[in-house]
Formats: C-alpha cells, structure tokens, sequence
C-alpha cells in the first residue's frame, strides 16, 4: 500500500505533470500523423530519454502508448484514415457518422469511451500485475524458460504475416539477440572482429529501423495517396441517450480488451476487432453498424484503449511484452537497467505503482486533449509526407546513435529499416522479430540455467507442472488457430451461418 | 518464384549463419556448465530452415507490385547518406533530407530549408545541450566543438 502511494507521490512532481501533458499532446500527434503509430512513435522517443530517471522515462513512454493508441481515432472519424491499426474499426461507424454532420458526437464518443476503457484496464492493471507477480515469484529457470517459449509461441497469431512466417521472423529476431558474449560462456559469436557488437546488437536501433525507417519506405510508395477531412463545425458532445445506449458495450469492451492486452504478444488490433464485433452481436440495433453506429465507436474504442493497460501486466509482471508497443517500453526499461519481473514488484514497488499512475492520468487527459484538441490534431495529418519523413529519418539516426554514440548503430538502424521494408513486402510482420530480439537473450539465458539446474537432463522440465502447462499452452497456441479453423469448417452449422 | 526465391534466401542465409557457428571457439568439457556457445544459434538456425521448407510447401503465393521507383531512389539516397556521413553526420543528415524531399516532390524553398537545414540544427542542438551526446567529429561539428 505504501508503494501505491509513493508511486503517486512520485508523479505529483509540478515538472513531470507538464512533462506528462506535453507527451500526451505528442502522442495524440503521433498518432495523427500519416505512417507512424505508438510502436513507431515509442521506438523514435525512447532515446530521449536515455538521459532521464527512469520513472519520467518509462512513464512518458506508456503516455506516448496510451495517448498514440488513442489518436487514431481521431483521423479514423474525420478523415476515414485509422491513425493506427487498432482504429481501422472506428473507421466503420466513426466516418459515416463525420458524413452525416455529427463529427463531434462521434470524437466525443470516441473519447469517453477510450477514457472508460483506459481506466478500467489500468485499475485491472494495479490488481492484477503485483498478483501475476506474486504467482511468478517462485519460478525456477525452466518455469521462465516454458513462459518464454509460451510468449514467443504468441507471435504467431500477431502481426500481418502468415503464423508461419511470423514464427520465422521472431526466430530471426531470437537469432539476432545471441550476437556477442554468449552469457554463460563469454565466447563471442558473430561478431565479425568488431569489437562493439560484443555486448550485442541492440534493441533501440533495430527497432528504430524495423518501426521507423522501415515505414519510410513503406511510405514511399503512398505519396499520391490523397486525404479528405469532414467539416467538424463545433464540438457537439454526445447526448444522455447515446450514453444510456453504449455504458453496456463500453463495460463489455473494457473487459475484452484488458483480457485480449494480458495475453503476450496481442495488442489493441486484434481487441478492438473482437470489441466491435461483440457490440454488434449484443446490439439491439446490429443493423445500423457500418452505417454510424455510436455503439461500433464505443466497442471499438473501449476495446483498443483498454487492452494498452492489459498489455503492461505479463511486461511488468512477466517480462513478457503484451504488445509491440509494450515491447519497446520493455526495452526502455531493459536499457534504463531496470529488470521487468516478479521482483519488480517488490524491488522496485514504487517505480511499477508510478507507471500505473502516469498510465491513469494519461487517460483522464484525453477528456480535455480529445474534446477541445480533436479539431486542431485532425489537421496534423495533412503535414505532407515530403516534409515530414526526411525530418523523422534525422530524429531516427540521431536516436540510433544517441544510446551507445556509435555510428555502427546508425548503420544497423539503416539495415535493418532495408531489411524491415523487405520483410514486410513479403508477409514477414517486423513485430515478432523486435519481440524476438527481447525475450532471444532471456531465452536462452533460461534454458542455460534450466540445463545447469537439472544437470543437463532437459527432459525433466516435462515432470514439472507449470512448465509442462506453459508447453502445452504454446502447443495450443501454435496448432489451436489451424486445428480451430478445420474443425469450424467440418462443423455444417457453423459453415451455414457463415 | 517468389514462393520459393524468399525461404530460400532465408535457406542459403542460414546455411551461411550456420558455417560461421561451427566456427566459434568451444568450452573444454571439463569446464563447461550447460550448453556450448554454438548450440543455442544452432538450434534456432534449424528451426528457421525447418519453417522455411513449410512456408515452401504451404504458403499460398502472393501477388506483388514492383517495388515503386521512389522507394529505390530513398534506399539509393541512404547509400549517398552513409557515404556523406563518414564526411559529417548532420552533412549526410541535410543532404538526405534534402534530396528525399526534392525526389518526392518537394520544390517549395521553405520546405527544402526546414528539413535539410533548420530541423537537424535544431536536433543537434538539443541532443548536443539537453542531452549531452557527443557526435562524431566532421566538418560541420568541428565548427561547433572547436
């Protein structure tokens, strides 16, 4: 209880609130802008604050996260644009009530909804990551090392890649990370006689290549893709009715998205997809989604903004990143020398409880950003890209080279934003190779310890329960989608309503 | 074709990998705790190949445009940035950008001005000050270091 506190203490600082407001309002512009997202935007900051203590870092991180996550809304309504991914959804309902004059009630549904879910997930966040925490207290190595391949086991099903490729690039990502000192034995591996790659390939410049330069080029190919704003005349906020209507969906939504956030790997996408989906199937009116329903705004929304506080709980709890975007706090917090983990909770209890806080007051400053500033941010996205992409490549090379100022980081940052164009280009998601470069060293490491403990006989990790549930649950993470998918498609019920 | 050119690159690229793993120096038995060095990469290196030969056989194939030419010209433009770069860091920075901006599109004067000149300015200035990072020395940073 007293960590509750001096983490709230901590953030009350009158310099780290403005802090905290300005990167809301950078957040919301991430997110508005054309290309970028929380992942990218989080990956293009982190080396900012490198030279920060780490709750002002990590909290600005999760805001950037929280606040990023939110502003896709914003273009999705008016401009019919998702600002990210987790959005597309809103887009649905959002642009054709924008069409119909009612811009504002769509922006404010979308803001209150988001708000309500954020909250939710972060109070779940509190309850339950020192829980999971307390559970894991007692892992042995193959414990953590059956939770790890259970994480990666989850890029599977993430991303825009077929499972099997997305498996491929994760295990590319995995062989990245075992560049250098092998941990145990000090034997250097793939170093190539240069002498900084010893202590590894870092996280900040793949992922600033594979998330930021990467989409440079992705961009390069949308130059003549033109954007379209509706008029929003005045802010008109949505009525006693509207609320009455969607508080059900918002509560449903908030609990899908948090639940959807704890599962490694999976993010706000593939929430707000199942927040939507299940408004409609619960919804007295299904037939006016698609056509400007505040219902499909409110299930979407409170589904992507809820699983952002759903996500941190396996990465502060677990080392597990619950997202890609968790995945690059999860670095953050690697590069700032904090370890994410049962211990966190008890080592570190103050800075975990001031990451909720700053994750809480980010949301309640969407109400006054999203509200008032929805009109102003809505016109970041017509930045031209020709403007915008050659001042965020400077931002990035600067960044790849600020963590360790060496210049053969900006040249990994470089390849690998080559190497992130092509990967996507051909259905390889650059997500699970960033996730896989994290958890590779803790892989490995852990299978090390797992090895060494059990005197090299890695068969007994099988007679341990937890760990044979976690290769179980990665079984049926690999297989469950495939074996899931045949068994609907046997099933003539199922066929016919489909 | 590209069903098979991109596992099998992927292929060839672990093959390679694999060859400079069987090259790294092994811990004498007596002295070793868990596995050796090489096995750990090893073992990824096959289940990358491994996956490789099912996308092979499962992947359904997909069409793809030709690369568009302005994304040749931005990776040409990186090649020219890490060339200038070796020069000074904030010269390779504003020649980029430049260049990137004009090859997309870009001819309004204030707009070229603001990304190649006024932009990495004002990140240097403020990783340079509020940070603290040193850059490497060039013939723009030299002005400003002495």
């Amino acid at each position: 209880m007293d960590a509750l506190f001096l983490g709230l203490t901590a953030l009350l600082e009158p310099n780290l609130l403005i802090l905290l407001f300005a990167a809301t309002l950078g957040g919301v512009i991430i997110g508005a802008l054309p290309g970028l997202n929380a992942t990218t935007g989080a990956a293009l900051l982190l080396p900012f604050t490198i030279t920060m203590d780490p709750i002002p870092a990590i909290a600005i991180l999760t805001t950037i996260y929280c606040a990023a996550t939110f502003a896709g809304a914003i273009t999705a309504i008016l401009i019919n644009t998702p600002g990210t991914s987790a959005s597309a959804t809103t887009c649905l309902d959002g642009f054709p009530l924008a069409q119909r004059g009612e811009a504002g009630r769509a922006l404010g549904m979308a803001t209150v909804s988001s708000t309500i879910g954020g909250i939710i997930s972060v109070v779940c966040l509190m309850l339950a990551a020192p829980l999971m925490a307390r559970m894991a207290y007692n892992f042995a190595p193959p414990e953590y090392f059956a939770l790890t391949v259970f994480g990666i086991s989850m890029l599977a099903t993430i991303g825009d890649g077929t499972p099997l490729k997305n498996i491929i690039a994760g295990a590319l990502g995995v062989l990245l990370a075992t560049v250098g000192k092998d941990l145990l034995t000090t034997v250097e591996r793939f170093t190539f006689g240069f002498n900084e790659l010893s202590e590894g390939i870092g996280f900040v410049p793949v992922m600033i290549g594979i998330f930021g330069i990467s989409e440079l080029l992705v961009q390069a190919e949308r130059l003549n893709v033109e954007r379209k704003q509706v008029v929003m005349k005045a802010i008109k906020l949505p009525s006693r009715e509207d609320y009455r209507r969607v508080w059900k969906t918002i509560l449903r939504s908030s609990g899908i998205g948090t639940f959807i956030g704890i599962l490694p790997a999976e993010g706000a996408t593939v929430a707000s997809m199942i927040g939507y989906n299940e408004a409609r199937r619960w919804s007295k009116k299904p037939q006016e989604f698609g056509k400007g329903s505040v219902e499909g705004i409110a299930g979407s929304e409170a589904a992507n903004n809820s699983a952002t506080g759903g996500a941190m709980v396996p990465t502060l709890a677990l080392g597990i990143p619950g997202s890609p975007t968790a995945a690059v706090i999860l670095a953050g917090l690697m590069v700032h020398g904090l370890q994410p983990g049962p211990t966190m909770f008890t080592e570190q209890a103050e800075f975990a409880y001031a990451i909720f806080w700053a994750m809480l007051l980010v949301n309640v400053m969407f109400i006054f950003v999203g509200l008032f500033g929805a009109k102003l941010f809505a016109r970041v996205t017509f930045v031209p890209v020709q403007i915008l992409w050659p001042i965020v490549f400077t931002f990035s090379i600067v960044g790849a080279y600020a963590l360790d100022q060496s210049m053969l980081d900006v040249f990994i940052a470089l390849a690998s934003g080559v190497i992130g164009y092509f990967m996507r280009r051909f259905g390889y998601s650059v997500v699970p190779l960033a996730i896989g470069l994290i958890l590779g060293g803790m892989l490995e490491k852990r299978l090390g310890q797992s090895l060494i403990m059990l005197d090299d006989q890695w068969w007994l990790m099988f007679t341990r329960p937890l760990t044979l549930l976690f290769f179980v649950l990665t079984i049926l993470a690999l297989f469950g989608p495939l074996l899931w998918g045949r068994l609907k498609r046997r099933d003539p019920m199922v066929s016919m309503g489909e | 074709m590209i069903r098979y050119a991109v596992p099998s690159g992927i292929i060839v690229f672990c093959l390679v990998a694999f060859w400079f793993s069987t090259q790294f120096d092994r811990v004498p038995p007596i002295l070793l705790r868990g596995m050796q060095p090489a096995d750990f990469p090893q073992m990824v290196l096959l289940l990358i190949m491994a996956l490789s030969v099912l996308v092979m056989i499962f992947d359904q194939p997909i069409e793809h445009e030709p690369v568009a030419p302005n994304v040749w010209t931005s990776m040409g433009l990186f090649v020219v940035f890490a060339l200038v770069a070796q020069v000074d860091l904030f010269l390779g920075l504003g020649v980029f950008a430049v260049a990137l901006a004009w090859a997309w599109g870009e001819r309004r004067l204030w707009g070229l001005g603001l990304v190649s000149l006024v932009s990495p300015l004002l990140i240097f200035l403020l990783f340079d000050q509020v940070f603290k990072i040193r850059f490497p020395r060039g013939l723009l940073t030299n002005l400003w270091y002495g």
